[in-house]
Protein backbone atom coordinates (compact mmCIF):
# COMPACT_ATOMS: atom_id res chain seq x y z
CA UNK A 1 0.00 0.00 0.00
CA UNK A 2 3.05 2.50 0.96
CA UNK A 3 4.85 1.35 -2.15
CA UNK A 4 1.90 2.36 -4.14
CA UNK A 5 1.29 5.46 -2.45
CA UNK A 6 4.91 5.98 -3.01
CA UNK A 7 4.66 5.51 -6.77
CA UNK A 8 1.87 7.39 -7.57
CA UNK A 9 3.30 10.70 -5.36
CA UNK A 10 6.47 10.15 -7.79
CA UNK A 11 3.90 9.98 -10.39
CA UNK A 12 2.31 12.91 -9.59
CA UNK A 13 5.61 14.44 -9.03
CA UNK A 14 6.82 13.61 -12.19
CA UNK A 15 3.71 15.12 -13.92
CA UNK A 16 3.89 18.40 -12.33
CA UNK A 17 7.27 18.03 -13.32
CA UNK A 18 7.08 17.94 -16.56
CA UNK A 19 4.47 20.75 -16.66
CA UNK A 20 7.01 22.80 -14.96
CA UNK A 21 9.09 22.07 -17.71
CA UNK A 22 6.88 23.14 -20.62
CA UNK A 23 6.15 26.71 -18.83
CA UNK A 24 10.29 27.06 -18.42
CA UNK A 25 10.52 26.40 -22.09
CA UNK A 26 7.84 28.66 -23.43
CA UNK A 27 9.70 31.25 -20.72
CA UNK A 28 12.53 30.63 -22.93
CA UNK A 29 10.91 31.19 -26.14
CA UNK A 30 10.03 34.18 -24.65
CA UNK A 31 13.28 35.26 -23.49
CA UNK A 32 14.96 34.68 -27.36
CA UNK A 33 11.96 36.86 -28.69
CA UNK A 34 12.96 39.54 -26.15
CA UNK A 35 16.41 39.00 -27.28
CA UNK A 36 15.82 39.76 -30.74
CA UNK A 37 13.60 42.44 -30.46
CA UNK A 38 15.68 44.25 -27.87
CA UNK A 39 16.71 46.81 -30.48
CA UNK A 40 13.32 47.50 -31.04
CA UNK A 41 13.18 49.63 -27.43
CA UNK A 42 16.54 51.73 -28.33
CA UNK A 43 18.45 52.87 -31.14
CA UNK A 44 21.54 52.69 -28.90
CA UNK A 45 21.85 50.47 -25.62
CA UNK A 46 21.59 52.58 -22.32
CA UNK A 47 25.18 50.12 -20.28
CA UNK A 48 22.72 49.53 -17.66
CA UNK A 49 20.69 47.02 -16.61
CA UNK A 50 16.94 47.49 -18.42
CA UNK A 51 13.16 46.58 -16.81
CA UNK A 52 10.64 46.33 -19.74
CA UNK A 53 7.57 46.56 -17.95
CA UNK A 54 4.16 45.63 -20.33
CA UNK A 55 1.33 47.28 -18.74
CA UNK A 56 -2.65 48.26 -20.01
CA UNK A 57 -4.33 50.96 -17.92
CA UNK A 58 -7.55 48.95 -16.72
CA UNK A 59 -5.07 45.99 -15.27
CA UNK A 60 -5.67 46.18 -11.53
CA UNK A 61 -3.20 43.97 -10.38
CA UNK A 62 -0.21 46.39 -12.31
CA UNK A 63 -1.66 49.74 -10.95
CA UNK A 64 -1.69 47.80 -7.09
CA UNK A 65 0.95 45.44 -6.88
CA UNK A 66 3.85 45.58 -10.04
CA UNK A 67 3.72 49.70 -10.21
CA UNK A 68 4.22 50.09 -6.57
CA UNK A 69 7.13 47.30 -6.78
CA UNK A 70 8.63 48.65 -9.50
CA UNK A 71 8.90 52.48 -8.14
CA UNK A 72 10.22 50.81 -5.26
CA UNK A 73 13.11 48.83 -6.83
CA UNK A 74 13.46 52.16 -9.27
CA UNK A 75 14.13 53.95 -5.95
CA UNK A 76 16.49 51.64 -4.47
CA UNK A 77 18.75 51.57 -7.61
CA UNK A 78 18.67 55.15 -8.69
CA UNK A 79 20.54 55.78 -11.92
CA UNK A 80 21.39 52.27 -12.08
CA UNK A 81 18.22 50.85 -13.29
CA UNK A 82 16.38 52.11 -16.59
CA UNK A 83 12.81 51.18 -16.96
CA UNK A 84 10.85 51.31 -20.08
CA UNK A 85 7.00 50.66 -19.24
CA UNK A 86 5.14 49.60 -22.70
CA UNK A 87 1.26 50.31 -22.61
CA UNK A 88 0.05 46.96 -24.67
CA UNK A 89 -2.96 48.49 -26.03
CA UNK A 90 -1.31 51.73 -27.25
CA UNK A 91 1.84 49.25 -28.53
CA UNK A 92 0.27 45.91 -29.44
CA UNK A 93 2.21 45.17 -32.46
CA UNK A 94 5.67 44.94 -29.96
CA UNK A 95 3.49 42.99 -27.37
CA UNK A 96 3.17 40.84 -30.14
CA UNK A 97 6.84 41.04 -31.22
CA UNK A 98 7.99 40.64 -27.68
CA UNK A 99 5.59 37.60 -27.82
CA UNK A 100 3.63 39.00 -24.79
CA UNK A 101 0.01 37.23 -23.53
CA UNK A 102 -0.54 38.80 -20.38
CA UNK A 103 -0.47 41.84 -18.28
CA UNK A 104 1.43 42.87 -16.02
CA UNK A 105 4.85 40.96 -18.13
CA UNK A 106 8.53 42.06 -17.34
CA UNK A 107 11.90 41.21 -18.70
CA UNK A 108 15.07 41.68 -17.04
CA UNK A 109 17.58 42.88 -19.58
CA UNK A 110 21.38 43.22 -19.10
CA UNK A 111 24.00 45.64 -19.75
CA UNK A 112 24.59 43.76 -22.57
CA UNK A 113 21.15 43.58 -23.98
CA UNK A 114 20.69 39.94 -23.61
CA UNK A 115 16.99 39.57 -21.95
CA UNK A 116 18.08 37.59 -18.88
CA UNK A 117 14.77 36.63 -16.95
CA UNK A 118 10.57 36.74 -17.19
CA UNK A 119 8.13 36.86 -14.91
CA UNK A 120 4.50 36.30 -16.66
CA UNK A 121 2.07 37.73 -13.84
CA UNK A 122 2.58 40.10 -11.00
CA UNK A 123 6.52 40.39 -9.82
CA UNK A 124 7.31 41.64 -6.39
CA UNK A 125 10.18 43.69 -5.60
CA UNK A 126 12.31 41.39 -3.56
CA UNK A 127 12.03 38.99 -6.61
CA UNK A 128 12.64 42.02 -9.16
CA UNK A 129 15.90 43.55 -6.98
CA UNK A 130 17.42 39.64 -6.88
CA UNK A 131 17.26 39.17 -10.48
CA UNK A 132 18.66 42.76 -11.02
CA UNK A 133 21.38 41.87 -8.41
CA UNK A 134 22.29 38.30 -10.42
CA UNK A 135 23.03 39.68 -13.98
CA UNK B 1 -17.27 43.27 -31.34
CA UNK B 2 -20.66 44.52 -29.80
CA UNK B 3 -21.16 46.42 -26.63
CA UNK B 4 -22.23 44.81 -23.81
CA UNK B 5 -22.68 44.97 -20.07
CA UNK B 6 -19.86 43.48 -18.21
CA UNK B 7 -19.75 42.07 -14.44
CA UNK B 8 -17.79 42.55 -11.50
CA UNK B 9 -15.80 39.19 -11.17
CA UNK B 10 -13.37 38.23 -8.93
CA UNK B 11 -10.69 36.45 -9.99
CA UNK B 12 -9.07 35.37 -7.19
CA UNK B 13 -12.57 33.58 -6.06
CA UNK B 14 -11.85 31.41 -9.38
CA UNK B 15 -8.30 31.14 -8.38
CA UNK B 16 -8.95 29.95 -5.19
CA UNK B 17 -11.27 27.34 -6.95
CA UNK B 18 -8.74 26.17 -9.00
CA UNK B 19 -6.40 25.73 -6.87
CA UNK B 20 -8.71 23.59 -4.69
CA UNK B 21 -9.67 21.37 -7.60
CA UNK B 22 -5.87 20.96 -8.52
CA UNK B 23 -4.88 20.08 -4.96
CA UNK B 24 -8.14 17.42 -4.21
CA UNK B 25 -7.77 15.90 -7.59
CA UNK B 26 -3.40 15.19 -7.43
CA UNK B 27 -4.50 14.42 -3.69
CA UNK B 28 -6.94 12.02 -5.30
CA UNK B 29 -4.68 10.28 -7.43
CA UNK B 30 -1.51 9.75 -4.90
CA UNK B 31 -3.98 8.18 -2.67
CA UNK B 32 -5.94 6.44 -5.03
CA UNK B 33 -8.90 7.78 -4.23
CA UNK B 34 -11.74 7.99 -6.86
CA UNK B 35 -14.22 9.19 -4.46
CA UNK B 36 -12.06 12.26 -3.63
CA UNK B 37 -12.01 12.30 -7.37
CA UNK B 38 -16.03 12.22 -7.37
CA UNK B 39 -16.21 14.73 -4.38
CA UNK B 40 -14.62 17.71 -6.59
CA UNK B 41 -17.12 16.50 -9.28
CA UNK B 42 -20.02 16.55 -7.21
CA UNK B 43 -18.76 20.10 -5.79
CA UNK B 44 -18.15 20.98 -9.17
CA UNK B 45 -21.81 20.21 -9.92
CA UNK B 46 -23.09 21.96 -7.32
CA UNK B 47 -21.59 24.83 -8.01
CA UNK B 48 -22.74 24.92 -11.69
CA UNK B 49 -26.27 24.63 -10.61
CA UNK B 50 -26.05 27.63 -8.00
CA UNK B 51 -24.25 29.68 -10.85
CA UNK B 52 -20.78 29.65 -8.54
CA UNK B 53 -17.69 28.83 -8.31
CA UNK B 54 -18.29 25.21 -6.26
CA UNK B 55 -14.79 25.58 -3.81
CA UNK B 56 -15.71 29.18 -3.65
CA UNK B 57 -16.61 28.97 -0.10
CA UNK B 58 -13.12 28.34 0.85
CA UNK B 59 -12.27 32.06 -0.50
CA UNK B 60 -15.28 33.29 1.20
CA UNK B 61 -15.06 31.37 4.43
CA UNK B 62 -11.00 31.11 4.83
CA UNK B 63 -8.78 32.73 2.80
CA UNK B 64 -10.37 36.43 1.87
CA UNK B 65 -11.13 36.24 5.33
CA UNK B 66 -7.64 35.95 7.13
CA UNK B 67 -6.03 38.03 3.83
CA UNK B 68 -4.41 35.53 2.39
CA UNK B 69 -6.14 36.12 -0.83
CA UNK B 70 -6.85 39.75 -1.82
CA UNK B 71 -9.70 40.43 -4.32
CA UNK B 72 -8.85 41.01 -7.89
CA UNK B 73 -12.03 42.03 -8.73
CA UNK B 74 -11.97 42.66 -13.22
CA UNK B 75 -14.83 44.04 -15.77
CA UNK B 76 -16.09 40.86 -17.22
CA UNK B 77 -18.65 38.09 -18.29
CA UNK B 78 -19.25 35.86 -15.63
CA UNK B 79 -21.26 33.40 -18.00
CA UNK B 80 -17.92 31.61 -19.14
CA UNK B 81 -16.32 30.74 -16.47
CA UNK B 82 -19.62 28.86 -15.37
CA UNK B 83 -19.83 27.01 -18.56
CA UNK B 84 -16.08 26.25 -17.70
CA UNK B 85 -17.05 24.67 -14.52
CA UNK B 86 -19.56 22.74 -16.30
CA UNK B 87 -17.30 21.74 -18.70
CA UNK B 88 -15.36 20.58 -16.10
CA UNK B 89 -18.07 19.20 -14.07
CA UNK B 90 -18.39 16.81 -17.11
CA UNK B 91 -14.94 15.75 -17.51
CA UNK B 92 -14.58 15.22 -13.81
CA UNK B 93 -17.67 13.22 -13.55
CA UNK B 94 -16.86 11.15 -16.83
CA UNK B 95 -13.64 10.68 -14.90
CA UNK B 96 -14.92 9.67 -11.88
CA UNK B 97 -17.41 6.96 -14.27
CA UNK B 98 -14.29 5.22 -15.42
CA UNK B 99 -12.62 5.10 -12.37
CA UNK B 100 -15.49 3.44 -10.78
CA UNK B 101 -16.17 1.08 -13.98
CA UNK B 102 -11.85 -0.13 -13.46
CA UNK B 103 -10.94 2.35 -16.41
CA UNK B 104 -8.03 3.74 -14.30
CA UNK B 105 -6.12 5.20 -17.21
CA UNK B 106 -9.33 7.11 -18.33
CA UNK B 107 -10.08 8.20 -15.32
CA UNK B 108 -7.31 9.08 -13.98
CA UNK B 109 -6.35 10.92 -17.15
CA UNK B 110 -9.54 12.76 -17.41
CA UNK B 111 -8.66 14.11 -13.65
CA UNK B 112 -5.73 15.27 -14.39
CA UNK B 113 -6.89 16.75 -17.72
CA UNK B 114 -9.43 18.83 -15.70
CA UNK B 115 -5.69 19.73 -13.21
CA UNK B 116 -3.79 20.61 -15.98
CA UNK B 117 -6.66 23.20 -17.49
CA UNK B 118 -7.34 23.95 -13.93
CA UNK B 119 -3.56 25.18 -13.85
CA UNK B 120 -3.50 27.21 -17.06
CA UNK B 121 -6.61 29.39 -15.51
CA UNK B 122 -4.69 29.43 -12.12
CA UNK B 123 -0.92 30.08 -12.99
CA UNK B 124 -1.61 31.41 -16.65
CA UNK B 125 -4.27 33.36 -16.79
CA UNK B 126 -6.08 31.33 -19.56
CA UNK B 127 -9.29 29.68 -19.43
CA UNK B 128 -9.81 26.93 -21.83
CA UNK B 129 -13.77 26.68 -21.05
CA UNK B 130 -14.28 30.69 -21.19
CA UNK B 131 -12.34 30.46 -24.69
CA UNK B 132 -14.53 27.30 -25.86
CA UNK B 133 -17.92 29.38 -24.51
CA UNK B 134 -16.38 32.06 -26.80
CA UNK B 135 -16.13 30.66 -30.06
CA UNK B 136 -19.65 28.42 -29.95
CA UNK B 137 -20.90 32.28 -29.30
CA UNK B 138 -19.44 33.21 -32.67
CA UNK B 139 -22.30 30.31 -33.96
CA UNK B 140 -24.88 32.15 -32.69
CA UNK B 141 -26.47 28.95 -29.95
CA UNK B 142 -28.85 29.73 -27.94
CA UNK B 143 -27.42 30.74 -24.30
CA UNK B 144 -24.02 31.87 -25.67
CA UNK B 145 -24.14 35.29 -26.55
CA UNK B 146 -21.70 37.19 -24.41
CA UNK B 147 -18.27 38.29 -26.46
CA UNK B 148 -14.46 38.65 -24.70
CA UNK B 149 -13.99 41.89 -22.89
CA UNK B 150 -13.51 44.62 -25.44
CA UNK B 151 -9.50 44.35 -26.04
CA UNK B 152 -9.37 41.05 -24.31
CA UNK B 153 -8.07 37.82 -25.92
CA UNK B 154 -11.34 35.43 -26.00
CA UNK B 155 -10.57 33.11 -22.96
CA UNK B 156 -7.56 35.27 -21.92
CA UNK B 157 -8.44 36.75 -17.83
CA UNK B 158 -9.17 41.19 -18.49
CA UNK B 159 -6.71 43.14 -18.93
CA UNK B 160 -5.04 41.53 -21.18
CA UNK B 161 -4.66 42.85 -24.99
CA UNK B 162 -5.79 40.35 -27.77
CA UNK B 163 -2.80 39.48 -30.16
CA UNK B 164 -4.10 39.93 -33.73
Amino acid sequence: MNVEILLRFGLAVSIIVLGALVYWLINQRLLIRARNNVFSLFNTLPNKPVLVYFTTPDCAPCKTVQRPAIDRVSDLLGEKLEVVEINAYEQPDLAKTWGVMSVPTTFVIDQRGEARYVNNGVARAEKLLEQIQTL
Amino acid sequence: MTSQTLQKVDHSLLKAHQLMIISLNVLAFILDLPILAALVALVMGIGSLLKTPGFGFVYKNLLKPRGWMKPDVLDDNPEPHRFSQILGFAFMTAGSAALYLGASVLGWGLVWLVVALAALNAFGGFCVGCAVYYWLSRFNLPGFSKQPPAGTFPGMKPGVRASR
